[in-house]
């Protein structure tokens, strides 16, 4: 955090370390969402394809949880236009 | 230029990326509430037109009812 406020202080450098440091911070949000993510997509998918953990993962299972990822992305986008369309 | 802080178009940035934030949080949180009450039995390879109404509506109730809850709570 020192350097973001002395690198501020320069006039000829501060356009360029502004759009360096929100680059950074875009990327560790991203990947925190990302994470977020798929710890919600284990546990939906686990709790839908996997009824009875046997000692591998079954070709049906591993099928069912492709799917699983496609289905909950595209109830994220559902959800997301539902809810922006009501403002 | 502000020499006795933070740049203050960096701040601004900040701000707009924290409501990004807040609208995933609260988009990620209903997806999880529709999808345990919508998505009840097996997964398909597509959504049933029940099941996509079903996300739909739950989210526009689910909006309705944190708008009626503080209306509510801001008569007390």
């Amino acid at each position: 955090m020192d350097s973001f406020s002395s690198s501020s202080m320069s006039s000829s450098g501060s356009q360029q370390s502004t759009e360096a440091v929100m680059e950074q911070i875009k990327a560790q949000l991203a990947q925190a969402y990302a994470q977020e993510f798929m710890e919600t997509l284990g546990t939906k998918c686990f709790a839908k394809c996997v009824t009875k953990p046997g000692t591998s993962l079954t070709g049906s299972e591993s099928s069912c949880i492709s799917r699983c990822v496609e289905r909950y992305m595209e109830a994220t986008g559902i959800v997301s236009r539902a809810l922006f369309s009501q403002r | 230029m502000d020499a006795s802080g933070v740049n203050p178009r960096l701040l601004a940035l900040i701000e707009e990326e924290k409501r990004k934030v807040i609208a995933n949080e609260i988009i990620a949180k209903l997806t999880d509430t529709c999808w345990d009450k919508c998505i009840t039995g097996s997964i398909g390879s597509s959504f049933s037109n029940s099941e996509v109404s079903c996300l739909s509506n739950c989210a526009a109730r689910f909006a309705e009812l944190k708008m009626h809850i503080m209306q509510q709570f801001q008569k007390r």
